[in-house]
């Protein structure tokens, strides 16, 4: 991408945070709320700490992971709206194991360092196993991929509910007991942090960014985004692609659950993705499904549920706001930063066309 | 109404792509503007319809200057253009077709519309039905339902580009004898747009050639072929060489076959072709051989009987498996079905050829800007297909296909290519067979299937007959074509 274009992006994101910021400013105001204290508040909440930004940081993970399998998928033209029952079903699949383990398992030997890789591979799985569903539908039954994924969404929750109110219940609440600490993914002796899941989201996010680079197969999807039709004609294989593409797609959203589990709840409980990946697909739309910039904007994303939070726990009633606000501002960002986009693109055929007959 | 053109120049970048053109078309006449791909032809005929402004140079009609903004303000003045692609709108019925583009009130008046399009197409002698789809019609219908409609808008002067692509004969004869009828009778101005010689000898009465954006002739029929020829090339061309060797093993058979076609049904066709052979697939527009072709590479499937590739059934092979058999198919519409929009070249080399799961982009850059240079590709490796003009498409098509080819199955391999190109498109095509390639072909053009196959295989009617012994024939070929097409029963003498 040449430097132009990239200022050219940046500079309607800038607008179109200015828009959405002025827009919850008036909403406070309107609360009689103080936007500015509130603003220093929540800057102060996800960047005055290293603690505060170690929320963020874990925060940013599963969406960044949900984010790489949707840049496959929307690369193929698919829109996977059915990653959030992958997400769900990765949590679920990583419980199946965290459950069982005892509070000491000193005795496992060799085998305690098998329990972390083998509830990341199952939740892989159930999430791989989810979206190659909503594939298999697709590809067999002819139903799009968007009604399949909301299906099985629904699906997805109920499995979960049934659960946690059913044999995995412990105690008053729908939910698990804590996992013992041998399940969970090793933390930082003093931050919220754990440096094998950054290291982990990392690495898968290095490998779609690379799929799509410089293999023949994010070419190929690619192609089958753009062309379906000639891409066949062309010589590759449309429909397995299509249904790897959903399985890739599926088993990082499946991880994502995994770390929602083993790191950011610590047990298995109802709404337990809490919409990230429905976070994952508004990230790519915001880059524009170009993988560079996800990194960034999936930080940038990750601020806004730490800062709600921390203002909504607030003792001071003059930026005591819910938490909810924080969805608003997502909403409307992502919304101001399409329309700026649409805006500079028929400027831009605007000028073109006047460049042609001027 | 007379119209003159006088010395319009339009530059694209550093191209001139009209230089300084004075044209001038009376009333009742036919005209064709003649050229080779990039002569400049389109860019003039944009100009006159309102598509695009000239750079300097202006357009007068019965001497008054006028400036068109929009296509429609040229339509106002009468002026009317059909476009190679019937910009029509396909789900709709012809009649909410016809009715787009009338200036009505708000309530569209369905009854008038319907009874003015009848009494337009009759005054053609076409026959629409209002109530169909426009995507159920043939190309030669959609056509026919743009005349109409541009005819009731007023057009008094009608350019039409590249109008018998893609259309059967018989709709061909339709056509021609109605702008025949429209010029003589009621004084209408008619432009053909063409690099078809035979077209342009069947209808117009005077020629305009254009070569590199300059006007380099100006005729009046009849004018031998062969000057016409030299005037837009520089030079005549030679004729094709037949087949030297002989034939090799068998490579395609099909059994007792039975195919659904967008019409009609084909039943109990038989064929068996061996690498080497040349094979025409002729037939009016939809009969058929399209699907035949598509159901050859695995992309239709067949109501009943088998198709074989190289002794192998291919019942349950997809595409992709086929391809590497040695089986390539290469359709029609290029950006539609072959190349991907917004690919750029290298890329669709990276695609196209077998690989590891890494690509080197720097030895597809290498091999695209080889096959670039060996094909002649007016382009770069980075640039994206579809800015590549139609023939250019057609050559990148080509050099896609891959080595070492048993089976080649094209639809209308030539299609909306001038003289030139095709005759470099077939040259190619003809290295393939001469490897030991079968060449499987469907054309609209009697003329190309009578120049380069074999044996024709005639689609008529729901069967298809195999003839053998066309190049022998004493007649006419394309005539002798023309009439089993029409129907008329084969007798093998």
């Amino acid at each position: 991408m040449n430097l132009a274009k990239a200022r050219g992006a940046l500079l309607t994101f800038s607008g179109a945070l200015g828009v959405a910021l002025v827009l919850i400013a008036l909403i406070m105001l309107s609360l009689d709320k103080a936007p500015l204290a509130a603003g220093r508040r929540f800057l102060d909440g996800v960047f005055g700490t290293p603690s505060a930004r170690a929320d963020v940081v874990m925060a940013a993970l599963p969406m960044l992971l949900c984010a790489a399998g949707l840049l496959l998928t929307f690369t193929a033209g698919l829109w996977n709206i059915g990653v959030e029952g992958q997400v769900t079903m990765g949590a679920i699949f990583a419980t199946i194991i965290a459950r069982t383990i005892p509070r000491d398992v000193s005795e496992w030997g060799i085998l305690a360092a098998l329990i972390l890789p083998a509830e990341l591979l199952l939740a892989m799985l159930g999430g791989a196993l989810w979206a190659g569903l909503t594939a298999l539908l697709k590809l067999r039954g002819g139903i799009n991929e968007i009604f399949g994924g909301v299906a099985l969404n629904f699906i997805s929750v109920n499995i979960l509910l049934s659960l946690v109110n059913g044999p995995w219940r412990v105690g008053t609440f729908p939910q698990t007991a804590p996992f013992a600490s041998a399940a969970l993914l090793p933390r930082h002796p003093e931050l919220r942090l754990s440096p094998l899941a950054i290291a982990i989201a990392l690495i898968a996010f290095g490998a779609v960014f690379m799929a799509l680079r410089g293999t023949r197969f994010g070419l190929a999807l690619r192609a089958i985004g753009r062309n379906a039709k000639s891409a066949g004609i062309l010589g590759v294989r449309v429909e397995r692609h299509i249904l790897w593409a959903m399985i890739a797609c599926g088993a990082l959203a499946g991880l994502a659950g995994a770390f929602q589990v083993l790191f950011t709840r610590g047990r298995l409980l109802p709404n337990i993705s809490g919409g990230i990946g429905f976070m994952g697909v508004l990230i790519v739309l915001l880059v524009g499904v170009r993988a560079a910039w996800v990194l960034p904007v999936a930080l940038f994303v990750a601020t806004v549920p730490v800062g709600s939070l921390k203002l909504a726990t607030s003792l001071d009633s003059s930026v005591q706001i819910d938490a909810a606000l924080g969805n608003v501002f997502q909403g409307a960002l992502v919304l101001a930063v399409l329309i700026g986009g649409g805006i500079r693109a028929r400027l831009a055929a605007r000028r073109k066309e006047r460049a042609e007959h001027g | 109404m007379h119209v003159e053109l006088h010395h319009i120049t339009k530059t694209f970048g550093g191209l001139r792509a009209n230089d300084a053109l004075s044209l001038s078309f009376a009333e009742g006449r036919i005209y064709a503007l003649l050229g080779e791909n990039g002569a400049g032809k389109s860019t003039l005929m944009k100009i006159l319809s309102g598509y695009q402004p000239p750079d300097s140079g202006q357009i007068l009609i019965d001497g008054r200057a006028v400036t068109f903004e929009t296509p429609a303000d040229a339509l106002r003045c009468g002026i009317g253009m059909l476009h190679q692609d019937p910009l029509d709108v396909p789900n709709l019925t012809v009649l909410d077709n016809f009715m787009l583009g009338r200036r009505e009130g708000l309530l569209p008046k369905r009854k008038a519309a319907r009874a003015a399009l009848e009494q337009h197409a009759a005054r053609l002698g076409f026959h629409l039905d209002p109530f169909r789809y426009v995507d159920s019609l043939t190309i030669g219908e959609r056509q026919q339902l743009e005349i109409v409609r541009l005819l009731s808008l007023g057009a008094r002067l009608l350019i039409l580009d590249e109008p018998t692509t893609g259309i059967s004969a018989e709709q061909k004869q339709t056509l021609f004898s109605s702008l025949k009828r429209l010029a003589a009778q009621e004084g209408m101005t008619i432009i053909l747009v063409s690099h078809k010689l035979e077209d342009v000898a069947a209808l117009c009465e005077e020629v305009y050639v254009l070569r590199g954006g300059k006007l380099v002739g100006h005729r009046h029929m009849p004018t031998s072929i062969d000057e016409l020829v030299t005037l837009m090339f520089g030079q005549s061309l030679p004729p094709p060489a037949r087949r030297q060797s002989a034939l090799g093993e068998e490579i395609l058979r099909a059994e007792a076959v039975s195919l659904t076609a967008r019409r009609l049904t084909v039943r109990d066709l038989w064929l068996s072709v061996r690498r080497g052979e040349v094979i025409g697939l002729a037939g009016l527009d939809g009969s058929g051989q399209s699907d035949f072709l598509r159901a050859c590479a695995g992309l239709q499937p067949l109501n009943g009987g088998r198709i074989l590739i190289g002794g192998i059934p291919i019942r349950g092979k997809g595409y992709a498996e086929l391809l590497r058999m040695g089986v390539a198919y290469a359709p029609s519409g290029r950006l539609e079905e072959g190349l991907v929009d917004g690919l750029t070249l290298t890329e669709h080399f990276a695609l196209a050829r077998a690989g590891g799961a890494w690509i080197n982009w720097r030895a597809m850059t290498a091999l695209a800007a080889e096959q670039i240079g060996r094909y002649n590709i007016r382009g770069m490796p980075h640039s994206p297909v579809q800015t590549l003009s139609g023939g250019n498409q057609q050559r990148a098509l080509i050099a896609l296909l891959p080595e070492n080819l048993r089976l080649l199955l094209l639809e209308d391999p030539t299609r909306g290519l001038d003289v030139e190109s095709t005759a470099w498109v077939w040259q190619q095509l003809l290295a393939r067979r001469d490897q030991g390639a079968a060449i499987l072909f469907t054309s609209p053009d009697l003329d190309e299937i009578v120049t380069y196959s074999d044996r024709v295989l005639v689609f008529c009617d729901g069967r298809a007959t195999l003839v053998s012994d066309l190049a022998a024939s004493t007649r006419n070929p394309a005539e002798q074509l023309g009439e089993l097409i029409g129907g008329k029963v084969y007798e093998p003498r």
